[in-house]
């Protein structure tokens, strides 16, 4: 997008490419290391990449001792419930903030910005006798509905900049054509709009796949009991762990929500938009 | 055109809107029980290893086969966030009936009202196994609000063959070394790249506090019904004698003082520290984790005046919103008799806290792996005056673990630490 | 309650506007009623909490104090000193992210090879489950076995080793790589999808002019992804000055109270002592403070992208 650069250019950008993917990435290549190591080899004075008796007794260990599938699949189901509610709901919404300048919208925003500054831990009870009181205690309904609220800032605030992105002159073009605001919204808003889509239900999805402590509070029953909370059971007192189980249970836990991104990243790459700009 | 428009917008809102809806009516709400069938008791459980999961696991599953009319659903929760868990299910008036926790964090819960008062649902025969003292660290306001069960002890696990090879000789399990003894053979064990010991110091606070037993340090004093803290001579000898061994024989890695008793486990199998002071619940990793040729040993708790250390025991609690309280002490006593408890102990590494199950528990083990001194020293745990005061986990978190932290770091002088402390004390405490 | 469209359309009348009022609702509704529900009662009731005395505890009533706990608040040397740490920390890591995230996302948006797989793997902070990633980095700065310290043994750097969570100079620092490492995939991603609504045809059309590539990015790239950015710092800023989870994990508010963090202190006074209100009362305050520093860069920024 930025022209074409020199050789040398293109060279110190795989560089700083390489450098920010070692930053971002080793924990990968480490919790791959962890989980197939036996329990001595965890504590080494001088730590070693590969492991040198490869084991798979930690999958077996998790697995076995922590219903990690089960739990793996309530998590699934919430948070995929969670990103297509979340932009369900923000997608319009977002769209009459950012276009319409009307009291409400700014009262809206602000209050958003304001649930997100409040320290959280002095919301937690109440939140929790709320959904005590609408019978959503220890349900899958509940959590999601906790983290459809949870996401809506980010998703309120990250869309409506995305909007005011969108050139008016687009919409204004297409409804000279006759179109009616919501074929506006569809054939035009919408489709400039998937970036944000994107980012939004990859937030919403990840933040409820990953979130702890309302799946803490809320789920009574082992059945229903989301991956983050049964992960937990393998940290001990004082910072202490199991490391092997939990590296395996985290390596696992991991995976998901890199293929959902691997998948959706493809809508975030500029051919798809050129496109709906054009057509 | 208006009404296409309108009608097709308001169903969008209508189905999300609906979508909302239909979610909050298929949660199951209810948890009212039937008055019928068996009484269900939830147990909160902290076990967390491997073995006294297990353990844990195995008694209730016998239990729930032997009493088809009292069932005990088994939830493992975790140390992190246990606090945090059980205050927002107390708020929320929906907290499990028996409560698995420890003596130093319950005090609060139970001056807030959420844990029963144990005093006359407990049977006779498990009161009598357990000491006084220990009773004493779940005793707040004249209420038992839980029963103690498996003790952490600090002990001192140290590499054999460098003892062996500085010629230092390990003492009987019943005749451990004194604070001078310690010192002194912490020297014989430094050289160059290895220290005598490495002292864990990441919660400072406990540490010290816990230690100052052994010269008869209070800390906590009771001034015409008021709470203060006051820093004698006998209150200074333990940062003391730490603070020496790091600065002035330079005995102590200073690289160990962030780090919590398991950080270090590395530089003790790579030996690098000779002795770790520490719980006596290290010895698990020592098994698990040592490497093949490596020679470990349990040394008895240091002694100054005495060998007395501050107890803080694990405890199981009912919930005072339990509607079920009886059954659940019922269980209790036979979660906890001597066979019982002897198991959990065992597969947690600690001591328990009754006689029978420590004798039992010795039994089973041969003494060997350091259970003789993990036995040994359960009379030496005491319930200590800090574990009573009020505002005590306010002065720790605001005023203490800083002060210390900055007095380990040699920041500031053992005086300029002392007055810290009292201020702290003076700002919170009731 | 008016309802003006930023445009006044001549073509249409009133009857217009007032059906675009009707739209603006029913677009609003199926967020609103949900945030409603769950934020806006226990936000009010936490707002509230903070003129009382309540405090945890069964059957506890709480009592209008009024300006009692803000009184106590101006006085509370340690709060303040924890809150000029949250700020130092939240300022660090927001522009540290903010500045890292920009540069990846530049990157990420070029024809390089190996992009898909690079999006992927910048994303791992954000998809690793959060409570291994406070044990990892702990395991990262270990003095005697962290895998920094054993890289700077292995290249002959000895002298660099430190105790990087231990020493009073080096632990906010080394918590705040930690916080810029756990927020960056969240900013990139943001940003990424930010660039590509920037129109190939402005680009184009200054390439054409001759302009050169940083030409290009302060005066086309930039105001064009303003609104994004804008709204990602603001609330990255947020979140970081909220976020205490991952630091306590890390050093409990220590060495000597040099990471503590206002967030984790009003936690501590909620959830440790019990003391809902003051706790309360701490919150409002720095809600107070944060929006006054939040309308100042807020109005700025919009101005400028207007």
């Amino acid at each position: 997008m930025l022209g074409k650069p020199s050789r040398t250019g293109r060279a110190l950008q795989y560089l700083a490419l390489a450098g920010y993917l070692i930053f971002l990435g080793f924990p990968l290549v480490w919790l791959l290391s962890t989980a197939f190591k036996p329990p001595r080899e965890l504590v080494q004075l001088h730590p070693s990449l590969i492991p040198s008796n490869p084991t798979l007794q930690n999958f077996v260990q998790a697995f076995t001792e922590q219903e990690l599938g089960r739990a793996a699949w309530n998590s699934l189901q919430v948070s995929l419930a969670s990103a297509v509610l979340t932009v369900l709901v923000a997608m319009p919404a977002s769209y009459a903030l950012a276009r319409f300048k009307s009291k409400l919208g700014t009262v809206a925003l602000g209050w958003v910005l304001l649930s997100q500054l409040f320290p959280f831990v002095l919301l937690i009870i109440p939140i929790f006798l709320v959904l005590r009181q609408a019978g959503l205690a220890n349900s899958h309904a509940g959590l999601v509905l906790i983290y459809v609220v949870w996401a809506l800032p980010f998703a309120l605030w990250m869309l409506q900049g995305f909007v005011r992105n969108i050139p008016r002159e687009l919409e204004e073009a297409a409804s000279v054509d006759g179109a009616g605001r919501l074929q506006v919204l569809r054939r035009v808003v919408f489709p400039l709009l998937a970036p944000g889509l994107v980012a939004t239900a990859l937030f919403s999805f990840i933040s409820a796949w990953n979130e702890f402590f309302f799946a803490l509070v809320l789920i009574k029953t082992p059945e229903l009991q989301t991956l983050p909370v049964a992960l937990a059971r393998f940290v001990g007192i004082e910072g202490t762990a199991r490391l092997g189980p939990l590296a395996a249970g985290s390596l696992l836990a991991t995976l998901p929500s890199l293929i959902f991104f691997a998948f959706m990243q493809r809508r975030l790459s500029s051919g798809s938009l050129a496109g709906a700009v054009k057509g | 055109m208006l009404s296409t428009r309108f009608r097709r917008t308001l169903a969008a809102a209508a189905v999300a809107v609906v979508g909302i809806g239909a979610l909050a009516a298929c949660g199951d709400g209810g948890d009212d029980e039937a008055t019928a069938g068996p009484v269900k008791l939830r147990f909160l459980s902290l076990a967390w290893q491997k073995e006294s999961l297990q353990a844990n696991k195995d008694l209730v599953a016998k239990w729930n086969s032997e009493h088809p009319d009292i069932q005990v659903e088994y939830v493992q929760g975790d140390w992190n966030s246990v606090h945090d868990q059980l205050l927002t299910s107390f708020e929320g008036g929906d907290a499990p009936d028996i409560v698995h926790y420890e003596a130093s964090a319950i005090g609060e819960f139970s001056k807030q009202g959420y844990l029963a008062d144990l005093k006359d649902l407990i049977p006779g025969d498990l009161k009598g196994q357990i000491d006084q003292g220990v009773w004493d660290t779940a005793t707040f306001d004249g209420q038992v609000t839980g029963v103690p069960f498996l003790l952490e002890s600090q002990v001192v696990i140290a590499n054999k063959k460098l003892l062996d090879a500085a010629g230092v000789a390990v003492p009987p399990a019943d005749g451990g070394w004194t604070w001078d003894e310690f010192q002194s053979n912490a020297q014989k064990l430094t050289k160059a790249n290895q220290y005598g010991v490495a002292w864990a110091l990441k919660s400072p606070t406990n540490r010290v506090l816990n230690l100052a037993l052994n010269y008869d340090g209070k800390f906590f004093y009771d001034e015409g019904g008021r709470t203060e803290v006051k820093i004698n001579d006998a209150e200074r000898e333990v940062p003391k004698r730490i603070h020496d061994m790091i600065y002035t024989a330079k005995t102590a890695s200073p690289e160990a003082l962030a780090m919590s008793g398991a950080d270090t486990l590395p530089g003790f199998f790579g030996g690098k520290y000779a002795m770790i002071p520490g719980s006596v619940s290290l010895r698990q990793q020592m098994v698990e984790q040592a490497p093949k040729d490596f020679e470990w040993v349990t040394l008895p708790p240091i002694k100054g005046l005495s060998s007395k250390q501050a107890a803080n025991p694990q405890t199981l609690s009912i919930s005072a919103d339990s509607k079920h309280k009886e059954q659940a002490a019922q269980f209790l006593s036979y979660f906890l008799n001597p066979t019982n408890m002897a198991a959990l102990a065992k597969g947690d590494w600690l001591v328990p806290t009754g006689k029978a199950a420590n004798e039992e528990l010795v039994k089973l083990t041969k003494g060997e792996q350091g259970w003789d001194v993990a036995a040994d020293s359960a009379a030496d745990l005491t319930v200590a005056p800090f574990q009573m005061a009020d505002g005590y986990q306010e002065w720790k978190t605001k005023y203490a673990t800083p002060a210390l932290q900055q007095y380990f770091a040699n920041k500031i002088t053992l005086d300029q630490l002392a007055s810290q402390l009292v201020d702290g004390g003076k700002q919170v405490l009731r | 309650m008016t309802t003006v469209q930023e445009r006044p359309d001549v073509a249409r009348g009133g009857r217009a506007r007032s059906r675009d009022r009707t739209t603006i609702y029913l677009l609003l509704l199926p967020s609103l009623l949900p945030v409603l529900l769950l934020s806006v009662f226990p936000l009010l009731r936490g707002i509230y909490l903070g003129f009382t005395d309540a405090r945890a505890g069964r059957n506890v009533e709480a009592n209008f104090t009024g300006l009692d706990n803000y009184k106590e608040l101006l006085t509370d040397e340690l709060f303040w000193n924890s809150f000029k740490i949250g700020l130092l920390w939240a300022f660090g890591v927001t522009v540290l992210q903010f500045v890292l995230a920009l540069g990846l996302a530049l990157l990420l948006n070029q024809q390089l090879r190996f992009r898909g797989v690079a999006r992927v793997l910048a994303v791992v902070p954000w998809a690793m489950p959060p409570v291994v990633v406070g044990i990892l980095w702990k395991l990262v700065y270990h003095p005697d076995a962290g895998l920094l310290n054993e890289f700077f043994h292995r290249i002959g750097a000895d002298g660099l080793r430190t105790n990087w969570l231990g020493d009073f100079s080096t632990a906010l620092p080394a918590v705040i790589i930690v916080g810029v490492w756990a927020g960056m995939p969240q900013t990139t991603v943001v940003l990424l999808a930010g660039l590509q609504g920037v129109a190939r045809e402005l680009h184009e059309a200054a390439a054409v002019d001759g302009a050169s590539t940083w030409h290009r990015f302060r005066h086309v790239t930039l105001p064009a992804i303003m609104p994004v950015v804008v709204a990602i710092t603001s609330l990255d800023f947020i979140w970081n000055f909220n976020s205490f989870g991952l630091v306590y994990v890390l050093t409990a508010g220590g060495p000597g109270g040099k990471t503590m963090l206002p967030m984790l202190f009003a936690y501590e006074e909620a959830f440790r002592y019990g003391n809902y209100g003051y706790a309360a009362a701490l919150g409002n305050v720095m809600v107070v403070i944060i929006v006054a520093l939040l309308a100042v860069y807020l109005r700025r920024r919009l101005r400028e992208a207007n």
